[in-house]
């Protein structure tokens, strides 16, 4: 096994990946560690959007612009087809309380650059929708992926341009020593042995914190459970990614937990294959990824509210992903303070696959080059103290 | 909605696991999707082999019968046309009905959920007219329709011979029969049946293509090597209308998985299967697994492990604690003994591996 690296990304899902893609890119020597298999974890469990209209305007969404920029050419830059679709999105409105909310939110999205507007007959477009929606914001700039095709594409990128993966190994430590009187990264010990680095990348998702607890940090990331639906394959019915108006309250607002703890949030995406993807519930309940009978209840109750004509259609499977939830709803990302060479670049819940790709390249940067094209002060630990 | 015991799939396992419980006095609730109970038993129409204690001479439909009875007899509750969509925390099954959904909360769960029938996948293996044996078998002895008049079966287990053989009385012509390996796998006594009608049985070989543009039209057949490669120059070419695919089963175990059991990868047994004790309780306790969910066999051991399950439920709930240990010890022994011979042994040792993982 090899037993030194430039940098050791740890964690094997799409943010990790993509880090490791574009580390080994700039020609880094990479090794990537996953305790289990490439998406096994949260990555493997979640929808495929890239949805710029749930983001917060200002950094967060600028963030996203960027990410959707990379997305567009991603397929062809790593000869893998991700299944990227721009297929427009629409935030549901349903009442006039909502509609007035929305307005607000649109401005700020339009000052950041974001094109995006107000729909008065969404039905126009999408016809499954119901009556009752009395409007929709439309985005032509949201856009859809397979997200297990882009850890994959990700990942063998990464190996072609030198990168290492190594798969079902679980790091035990990590090693520091002082340097001037400074911690600084030195190995990382695994179940096969100690790798000597000077970088560490902690891309552990909902696991970060333990990976920064080895250093002696702590990271306020706590697992934050999203059940989805998947219907059986149909024909064309949905073009845009559909999300309702309290979808939108519970992304800004990540303290909203909903009327019945649940979290509950309308999200419909139909997927390549034509599987319908419906979610999602946001519950704080540990590590359990199980699926609940009432998260499962609630998500096919809510559906039919949006679109009462899928009743007939069948549910084939359900399953249940852990988000890394941060308390302002914004990823983690950059240098850890008091250990040199520890990096972060985790917590981001619901909006890993979207900020994956500008995730890698700025992490990459800043490894590479000390400073990314985008600053990411924004986003450091240092907001929660 | 409660239950002491809920019993999914009414097929030979799920019926004898109902019928032992409720025997010995649990309440309990027998849930099946479909709209007759018996599972596969109502499609085999063959005598069975074994022993007066499994019903030998009987056939599968009057087994079928005989356990309904007694079910009906001891008033089981049972819903049909009911789908278990899933086995949440603490033993709360979501029922789908034809009502709508609602849920059953269980003491002990007996998984009965049976098998599924693997395929192969070659050059227009999606074509209608490519089938499951099963499936094949249920067209002609439940729904009494011939699915072709020409077929090619793939896959020489009892289940291919079989089937083989139904077809041929309900009228189909057969065209081959063809097996990878290089020996027939099933009983010799349901090869030399359908042999006497003139199927040629072709080992070493397999399909290679199914021809035709809306349906099958043909197939191809090749031969294969000691490691199962194609020979090219050996191919053959039949005009069929139907391929059946007889190429084992899998465990049906969704609900296992989502209960959160614990399995093992046994190829003898079909695949993953959940790790389960002698008296078929997985890692999540108050779980049982009985039947073909518990390793690929047949009905006879089905209903065997039925009856051990629903025992074993029965008796950690608190019923009939003396007379348990007898009868479990009986049909354990009865078990071992199906086991025997060339076939049984295979499966009666890896069922001693998933034993020796399981906890006690």
């Amino acid at each position: 096994m090899v037993n030194k690296a430039d940098a050791v990304v740890i964690g094997g899902g799409v943010i990790g990946n993509s880090i490791a893609y574009y580390l080994a890119k700039y020609g880094v020597d990479t090794l990537l560690i996953e305790r289990k298999d490439l998406a096994a974890g949260t990555s493997g469990a979640c929808d495929g959007f890239i949805f710029l209209q749930s983001k917060k305007p200002g950094f967060d969404l600028r963030l996203a612009l960027e990410s959707t920029r990379l997305y567009e050419n991603l397929a062809d830059e790593l000869s893998y087809d991700i299944e990227y679709r721009k297929c427009g999105g629409m935030i549901l409105i349903e009442t006039e309380e909502q509609l007035k909310a929305i307005i607000e939110l649109v401005d700020g999205q339009r000052k950041t650059g974001l094109d995006v507007k107000l729909m008065r007959i969404p039905q126009e477009l999408e016809p499954i929708l119901s009556g009752h929606i009395i409007g929709a914001t439309h985005s032509p700039l949201d856009a859809q992926v397979n997200p297990f095709k882009v850890v994959l594409g990700f990942a063998q990128g990464a190996k072609r341009k030198g990168a290492q993966i190594l798969t079902h190994m679980e790091v035990q430590a990590i090693r520091t020593r002082t340097v001037r009187g400074e911690l600084k990264v030195d190995s990382v010990i695994t179940e096969r042995g100690e790798i000597k680095t000077n970088t560490v990348i902690n891309a552990a998702g909902v696991h970060a914190p333990v990976i920064a607890k080895m250093v002696g940090l702590d990271l306020p990331i706590i697992p934050r459970r999203g059940q989805v639906l998947v219907t059986e394959p149909l024909p064309d019915l949905v073009t845009s990614l559909l999300v309702d108006a309290e979808y939108i309250t519970l992304k800004l607002a990540p303290d909203h937990r909903g009327t019945d703890g649940l979290g509950l949030g309308f999200t419909l995406e139909q997927t390549a294959s034509g599987n319908l993807l419906i979610g999602s519930t946001r519950e704080f309940v540990g590590y359990d990824r199980r699926t609940t009978y009432h998260g499962i209840k609630a998500i096919t109750q809510n559906v039919l509210r949006i679109a009462p004509a899928l009743k007939e259609v069948n549910i084939i499977r359900s399953f249940a992903g852990l988000r890394p939830y941060t308390p302002d709803g914004l990823p983690i990302l950059g240098k850890l303070r008091g250990v040199e060479g520890f990096i972060v670049a985790a917590g981001h819940e619901g909006d890993g696959i979207a900020l994956a790709p500008i995730t890698g390249k700025l992490i990459a940067e800043l490894v590479v080059k000390g400073k990314p094209s985008i600053s990411l002060d924004e986003f450091g630990l240092e907001r929660f103290k | 909605m409660d239950a002491e015991v809920a019993v999914v799939g009414a097929g030979p396992a799920g019926l004898s696991a109902s019928i032992e419980a409720a025997r010995l006095g649990a309440k309990i609730v027998l849930i099946d999707e479909n709209g007759k109970p018996g599972g596969q038993l109502f499609k085999q129409i063959h005598k069975f082999f074994g022993s007066m204690e499994h019903l030998a001479g009987l056939r599968g439909y009057d087994i079928g019968n005989k356990l309904w009875q007694r079910a009906m007899e001891l008033k089981i509750n049972v819903m049909l046309n009911t789908t278990v969509f899933g086995i949440f925390g603490d033993k709360t099954l979501g029922l789908l009905t034809t009502m709508g959904s609602e849920i059953l909360r269980a003491q002990r769960i007996i998984l009965a959920t049976g098998g599924s029938e693997n395929t192969i996948a070659f050059p227009g293996w999606t074509l209608p007219g490519v089938m499951g044996a099963g499936a094949a078998q249920t067209l002609i002895n439940v729904h009494r329709v011939l699915p072709g008049k020409r077929i090619l079966m793939v896959g020489s287990g009892n289940v291919g011979l079989i089937v083989s053989y139904q077809l041929l009385q309900a009228g189909a012509e057969v065209v081959a029969l063809v097996e990878a390996a290089p020996k027939i796998g099933g009983y010799r006594v349901h090869a030399a049946k359908i042999q006497r009608a003139g199927v040629p049985i072709m080992v070493s070989h397999t399909v290679k293509r199914a021809h035709g543009r809306d349906y099958v039209e043909a197939a191809t057949i090749v031969r294969v090597d000691d490691d199962l490669k194609m020979i090219p120059g050996t191919e053959k070419t039949f005009d069929v209308d139907t391929i059946c695919l007889a190429v084992g089963l899998t465990p049906l175990s969704e609900l296992a998985w989502m209960s959160g059991c614990k399995f093992i990868f046994v190829p003898t047994l079909g695949g993953h299967v959940p790790i389960h004790n002698e008296d078929l309780e997985t890692t999540v306790e108050g779980i049982y697994v009985a039947g073909d969910i518990a390793g690929i066999e047949e009905a006879s051991i089905a209903m065997e492990e039925g009856r051990l399950a629903g025992i074993a439920a029965a008796e950690s709930l608190g019923y009939a604690r003396e007379e348990a240990t007898k009868l479990k010890k009986e049909i354990k022994e009865r078990v071992q003994q199906l086991r025997r011979g060339p076939f049984g042994e295979d499966r009666y040792l890896a069922k001693q591996r998933i034993m020796k993982v399981a906890p006690r």
